[in-house]
């Protein structure tokens, strides 16, 4: 703490004594007038030389969407949002001009200055949100060694002077339902199929009569009609000298999966306070508490509720005739899913407090000094009770020894043999940022009206995290009424076990910026930044980061005369800027590894290196040139146009290793190296349209378009590829990262039809070792005239998760009291991996398994259908599908009430909407949900295993203001 | 005026580092060990070694695959795609992309890899029994390079230090005799270090040592020095055959005294599927056990490693190792008191009605779940009959051969299961030495091994190409990641 406070000293001395901070900015739009934040300080959008886009709270808030992540869905060109679960209080992605890096690709989130990670994104309330301004390009290298991603700036609600207090009350309650449902076999389709698999390989057909009907639908009684509500209530107010705005809600969601058992509940409250202290001094804080409960189950993978579902047996019932739980027998890893939903016992709670305490010395007219404390204080408790359960024989997930749900016997010594009952676990993580920022603006106007204006600041960060945690066993009675780990009845304690990690992570940053502007006409912005990070080795510890910049106003040069375009402004954009985020210590071999043995039956610790050290490990670094237009046409309109080019080097890479280093062993890992290059360049577009239409109708359209170009120029030295995502169970890697293909792109064999004939495979110019008739033909990429399995000389790619073009459209209509609204967005060009169909003989499967290969010339798309030993699970093109998709994600009606009725009532406005979410999606994708993020990484992206999907919801909704 | 702020500022910038500010920077991660300032005590060195031995615990795959690919077992399983590297395996259809065999070769590179590490670190301090330590260590890299060497050929030979990513690439495979010395030289130095027995269950001792470099030779046709290495070992009279061959695979009769070195488990930790190397548990057991089996002594299980027809009939019908080594799971029910009562399933992955009744899931011997992850049995990698017949074998192969003793070694193992002398000389006693190894030690993990050794593979097992499957491919992705210079298997 000494050391913080000398940094400090140190460098507040040296930049003197100084003044301004930072007004409030509610409305941010495209005019040039507007101010934009961006980060110690603002402009108006006529001075910023940047790419950045900015949003108003308003619009957030009108989607109606209470997710902050998806609410920013659409809005933005260049910004990707994509979901990586749709389960109440899952999470999404979200990208700033494609992939950059391997590791993590989640931009700067900053809440009025501090720092939000994107996980942590739905503590927040839209509706606290006043503006969003997002820095696309080199300019956010204000931000340095963590502004490579691009930078998200939230600002939330301020009250304004002179105003009596305004309260608003608003809410919805909403109804969801799954937007849509697999095409699976029905029971009679089932024993059918299985029966011709099993005879194909040579065993006995499993199903003697297949006059089964329908059976079971899984899905029909797994998905459920789910409620979600949102309530609101806010004021904001002030008088001359001071202004508050505070805001409370709650919010809670069920899941169309589970309903209570994947609930998402949020409790938000906020206190924005600003009060003038004297002449010279200004006092601002802002407060933000959320609580968050979520209950989950499994999800996104093998032995999530809805794999289970989907490879359900439809022969079987979901209740036997005794009134329990069928077993669906014959697969060891597929289990009840409604014996594991009723048995899962799952809850996280967040409390979390984030604020900032400013102190602003307006020193004179041209200089403000800004001194502010940021915090971000987080627990995060969860609980989890593990009863013991029999699903079945044989099911891995069994707790129970059998189904008189018998406790295992564990030998704790030698014939000593103790119970091991159901078992609970807590634990709480504590996670506390500090931040401390210094800086001065000042500003300075020359004869003939040329400005400079300078920024200069330092900051100090600090992030501090630990757990503890346990695990307790022999609950009693089997009983989640008892499960607390106090509780545990463990004979001599000898089954429970703690837990503990704890890190801490600092930051130490000066900054200098300078802004010129020539007669309002010509702009020029120099940035430098540096930083010093410990999650890095002494070697590599500090760097640079400058950015230069430039706009110019065309449209007020004496020689301009366009009328039609009534403003234009050229802008371009240079500068270099870092990504640090690796987990701390990532430089340092750690002796964490598992070394266990056991020696006279005892378990001895011994110790393994962890992840292998790398002192030189450094920060990745992006380079990223930007040019772009602003202009208005004619009264209605304004547009932005983009066009960028970005470089990422030395990326951060945690690749798999040759396994002679031995990162192999139980809790060992490769190295984090850096290595690697890679590019994203594209196109950003953005139309607004504001008018009046005839007869008392107003129009308001946003069209947004992106196009992205992401490749990989090149992988560690003697590295062709790494491998990504797997296909499977325990089978191949279907997606790399490699030179001259996008990130995570998929790569495998390519099918050229169906054999239909053993003369067929005989006389092929091309051997493929063991195909038999009606197994796939696969392409001889390299012409050798083999199709080689045993190594990649006859893959190829066969497409790229990341969409090529994205857009959104906005529309809203209004006439007198009535406005309707929509909001739609598309992705195209982008593939899809299925790879939630369980490749097991019994497991159901989707009906164009139907239209299988039964004979010669039966058809030419599907394989035959057998149990034996074929390649046609082998990843290739036929698991990857088109997952282009646009949606319609909002459609709205409302009513606005005014006039005198509202005023007896002392209300100033009232509206009533209904709206629905999710409405509509138009896509080939034969999955739940083609808008698919990414679980597991950059390269675990599009591959679909058994995704959440996002609910459809109608909502009936009100908002008061009086 | 500007100029001077500029100047003060980047000046204030580039000074940053040196204001002490460096030493906010320096957070050193609490309560942890660094790699780089261990080996101070003595415990130190117990605890690496501790860890050097934990990848012995892999030894369920080089099991699984030395029998499936034998004429022994198939695969068997869920389905063809379960495990699916086994089942290409057993169909010797094997390629180079097969995350079994990865796993072979990655894992035994781990326990290298933890071996050169405390190596490395040898010389950091002294201490009483530092020797001790050191032995071990060795005997553990000689059996990672050993399982290398029977699985892969010439693999890239690594002693002493660990390796920077960037150094991988420049390695290449070195040839199978360099190993073999390497082993050799290993097992000798933990042989002149260690004592016939250690107190503690679980040890290395310098009986193991000795049997595995008789064993090493043995695979090296080098019969003289494998003879006499066995000799010494059987002169000290230190293990004896157990009376009844049934016994020998029980926990409860866990360290009898045929044990010569076996790989330590325990049911007393959970396990999961995700990480099969991270488990305490033998994965044999139950993966081997009956699927959904739900009748008395047995667990249920995934139905791998079941053995065939070819060697159900191998036995002679008076061999009491037949059903010892072999249930056949619907005589075994019929026998029961209710058998309609009693229920499994036949895996897609291949059924032939016999499981492996060595390891095998039973009732007494089940780990915390998921237990068909953590049983508690040990895997007996060489045991006392296993020594005799290897010793019987280099006796008859030696150049100049001494059958009595080969027959004296041999029919001790005869004698236990009550089986009557064989007086066979010549290359019928070879044969019928290899024939008794492959009755005694069905389902241990030898029997794919011995067939190549002793150039028998092409003739039993279906689909094996002499010159070709006699080794493994080296992992296509491992060849990747070196860099992509070394020389693939031939054939592959």
């Amino acid at each position: 703490m000494r050391l913080l406070l000398k940094c400090v000293v140190v460098c507040c001395t040296l930049y003197g004594t100084a003044v301004q901070g930072q007004t409030n900015v509610t409305d941010t739009s495209g005019k040039m007038e507007d101010v934009v934040i961006i980060g110690y300080g603002k402009a108006t959008k006529k001075e910023f030389t940047g790419a950045n886009s900015s949003l108003k709270g308003q619009s957030l808030e009108k989607l109606n969407i209470p997710r902050m992540d998806q609410a920013l869905q659409g809005q933005i060109p260049g910004v990707v949002v994509s979901t990586n679960s749709g389960s109440p209080g899952g999470t999404s992605s979200i990208r700033i001009r494609g992939l950059s890096t391997f590791g993590d690709n989640d931009p700067l989130i900053l809440v009025d200055g501090v720092v939000y990670d994107s996980e942590g994104l739905n503590a927040l309330n839209p509706n606290d949100i006043a503006s969003i301004n997002v820095l696309k390009d080199a300019t956010a290298g204000i931000y340095g060694v963590r502004a490579a991603n691009g930078v998200i700036i939230v600002e939330t609600k301020k009250g304004q002077l002179k105003s009596a207090p305004r309260w608003e009350i608003s809410g919805f309650q909403g109804l969801q339902q799954t937007a849509k449902k697999l095409d699976l076999l029905n029971a009679r389709e089932y024993a059918v199929l299985k029966n011709e698999m099993f005879a194909a390989g040579g065993e006995d057909m499993p199903f003697k009569n297949t006059s089964l009907g329908e059976g079971t639908n899984w899905q029909d009684s797994i998905f459920k009609l789910a409620p979600v509500y949102q309530y609101n209530v806010s004021v904001s107010g002030g008088n001359d000298k001071t202004t508050y705005s505070l805001g409370g809600s709650v919010y809670d969601q069920q899941g169309i999966v589970g309903l209570q058992k994947a609930n998402f509940n949020r409790l938000n409250g906020r206190a924005n306070f600003d009060t003038r202290l004297s002449d010279k001094w200004k006092y601002s804080s802002v407060f933000l508490y959320t609580n968050e409960k979520r209950s989950a189950l499994p999800e996104n993978g093998i032995g999530s509720v809805l794999y289970n579902t989907i490879n359900a047996f439809p022969t079987d019932p979901i209740k036997g005739s005794n009134g329990k739980y069928t077993y669906l027998e014959e697969v060891a890893d597929i289990i009840n899913p409604f014996a594991q939903m009723e048995n899962t016992h799952n809850w996280a709670w967040v409390n979390k407090f984030v604020g900032k305490q400013e102190l602003t010395a307006e020193i004179n007219d041209n200089l403000t000094f800004t001194n502010r404390f940021n915090y971000n204080y987080a627990l995060v408790d969860n609980k989890a009770f593990s009863p013991l359960v029999w699903f079945g024989p044989g099911k891995a997930q069994n707790t129970a020894l059998n189904a008189n749900l018998d406790p295992t016997m564990v030998e704790i010594a030698p014939d000593v043999k103790i119970e091991r009952g159901a078992s609970v676990s807590e634990g709480r993580a504590t996670y506390g940022d500090l931040n401390f920022e210094s800086f001065l603006n000042h500003q300075k106007e020359f004869a003939g009206g040329n400005k400079l204006k300078t920024t200069a600041g330092i900051s100090v960060f600090q992030r501090r995290g630990n757990y503890l945690g346990g695990t307790a066993y022999n609950i009693p009675n089997n009983s989640l009424d008892f499960a607390d780990i106090s509780a545990n009845l463990a004979a001599g304690g000898y089954l429970n076990n703690v837990y503990s990690w704890e890190f801490k992570e600092r930051l130490l940053s000066a900054f200098v910026r300078s802004e010129y502007n020539v007669k309002n006409r010509y702009f020029l912005s120099g940035i430098l930044r540096r930083d010093g990070s410990s999650k890095f080795g002494p070697n590599a510890r500090w760097g640079w980061f400058p950015t230069l910049s430039g706009a110019w106003m065309i449209s007020d040069e004496d020689f301009y005369n366009i009328p039609w375009m009534s403003t234009a402004k050229l802008r371009m954009s240079y500068g270099v800027s870092g990504n640090d985020q690796i987990e701390n210590f990532a430089y340092r071999g750690l002796l964490n590894g598992e070394g266990d043995y056991i020696f006279n039956d005892i378990i001895v610790k011994g110790v393994a290196i962890g992840r292998a050290s790398n002192p030189d490990l450094k920060w990745e670094s992006t380079s990223q040139f930007n040019v772009g237009a602003d202009m208005s046409i004619g009264r209605h309109i304004t547009t932005t146009a983009n066009y960028f080019v970005k470089r990422t080097k030395d990326l951060l890479f945690q690749p798999e290793v040759s396994g002679v280093l031995g990162t192999a062993g139980p809790g060992s890992y490769p190295p984090i190296i850096n290595a690697g290059d890679v590019s994203n360049s594209g196109v950003e577009l953005d139309i607004q349209y504001q008018g009046a239409m005839k007869k008392r109708w107003n129009v308001a359209m946003g069209l947004n378009f992106a196009y992205l170009k992401n490749v990989v120029l090149s992988t560690p030295k003697g590295v062709d590829f790494i491998p990504g995502a797997g296909f499977g169970v325990g089978g191949s890697v279907a997606s790399r990262f490699q030179k001259d293909y996008p990130i995570g792109f998929f790569m495998g064999y390519e099918t050229d039809g169906v054999f239909q004939s053993q003369a067929e495979i005989d006389n092929s110019p091309v051997k493929q070792a063991g195909a038999k008739p009606g197994d796939f033909k696969f392409k001889d990429i390299n012409g050798d005239g083999v199709i080689n399995f045993s190594d990649d000389s006859d893959k190829k790619m066969l497409g790229s998760p990341l969409p090529k073009f994205t857009a959104g459209y906005n529309l809203s209509l209004s006439h007198k009291g009535w406005d309707i609204s929509m909001q739609l967005y598309a992705a195209v060009g982008q593939k899809i991996v299925r790879n939630y169909e369980r490749q097991q003989p019994y497991a159901n499967q989707l009906s164009y398994t139907i239209n299988r290969w039964t004979g010669p010339n039966s058809t030419n798309e599907h394989p035959r259908a057998t149990t034996s030993l074929t390649r046609n699970t082998v990843f290739s093109d036929y698991y990857v599908e088109d997952g282009s998709f646009m949606r319609l994600r909002n459609l709205q009606v409302g009513y606005t009430l005014k006039g005198q009725r509202l005023e007896k009532l002392k209300m100033t406005g009232l509206r009533v909407y209904l709206s629905a979410n999710n409405v509509y999606t138009l896509t080939k994708y034969m999955g739940y949900d083609p808008d698919l993020g990414s679980v597991g990484g950059a390269l675990g992206a599009g591959i679909d295993n058994g995704f959440y999907p996002q609910a459809r919801t109608v909502m009936l909704g009100f908002s008061i203001r009086f | 005026m500007k100029k001077t702020i500029i100047t003060t500022l980047l000046g204030g910038m580039l000074l940053l580092p040196q204001f002490g500010c460096e030493k906010f920077l320096d957070v050193d991660p609490a309560y942890t060990q660094d790699a780089d300032n261990f080996f101070n005590t003595p415990v130190d060195y117990e605890r690496a070694l501790t860890g050097a031995y934990d990848l012995m615990q892999g030894s369920f795959m080089s099991v699984w695959i030395g029998e499936i690919a034998s004429d022994n077992t198939i695969a068997g399983g869920e389905s063809v795609t379960d495990t699916k590297g086994l089942h290409e395996i057993d169909d010797m259809s094997h390629v180079a992309v097969n995350q079994e065999l990865r796993n072979v070769f990655r894992w035994n590179y781990a326990g290298i890899t933890r071996v050169n590490f405390i190596m490395e670190n040898k010389n950091k301090i002294d201490f009483q029994g530092k020797d001790k330590i050191l032995a071990q260590a060795s005997f553990l890299r000689a059996f990672y390079y050993f399982e290398l060497v029977k699985f892969f050929g010439d693999v890239p030979l690594v002693v002493d230090k660990r390796l920077g990513a960037d150094q991988v690439t420049t390695l290449d495979r070195t040839p199978k005799a360099e190993v073999y010395k390497q082993i050799e030289s290993d097992l000798t130095y933990a042989i002149s270090k260690l004592d016939w027995t250690a107190a503690e269950k679980g040890r290395i001792t310098k009986g193991a040592s000795t049997a595995l470099l008789g064993k090493v030779y043995l695979y090296q046709d080098k019969f003289d020095e494998a003879a006499t290495t066995f000799q010494t070992l059987i002169d000290q009279n230190l293990y004896t055959l157990i009376p009844n061959y049934n016994q020998l695979f029980t926990v409860a009769n866990e360290g009898h005294k045929e044990t010569v070195f076996d790989v330590e488990y325990t049911g007393a930790e959970g396990g999961s599927y995700g990480c099969l190397i991270c488990l305490e548990g033998n994965a044999g057991p139950g993966f081997q056990g009956i699927r959904q089996y739900n009748g008395p002594v047995y667990g249920d299980g995934n139905s791998y490693n079941l053995p065939t027809k070819n060697l159900y009939d191998a036995f002679a019908s008076g061999d009491l190792r037949r059903d010892a080594t072999i249930l056949d799971i619907d005589a075994f029910i019929a026998k029961q008191a209710k058998p309609a009562d009693i229920k499994y399933a036949k895996g897609a992955g291949g059924h032939t009605g016999y499981y492996n009744n060595k390891y095998i899931k039973r009732q007494t011997e089940i780990g915390l779940p998921d237990n068909d992850l953590t049983s508690p049995v040990n895997y007996k990698v060489i045991r006392y009959a296993d020594v005799l017949l290897m010793a019987a074998e280099a006796y008859a192969r030696k150049a100049s051969p001494d059958e009595n003793k080969a027959k004296t070694y041999l029919n001790l193992v005869r004698k236990r299961v009550n089986l009557s002398d064989v007086t066979s000389s010549g290359q019928t006693l070879v044969s019928d030495i290899w024939n008794e190894r492959r009755l005694e030690l069905a389902c241990e993990g030898h029997r794919f091994f011995d067939l190549v050794r002793t150039k028998q593979a092409a003739s039993s097992i279906t689909g094996f190409v002499a010159g070709k499957h006699e080794l493994f491919p080296i992992p296509q992705v491992e060849i990747d990641l070196a860099g992509g210079n070394w020389k693939q298997n031939p054939n592959y």
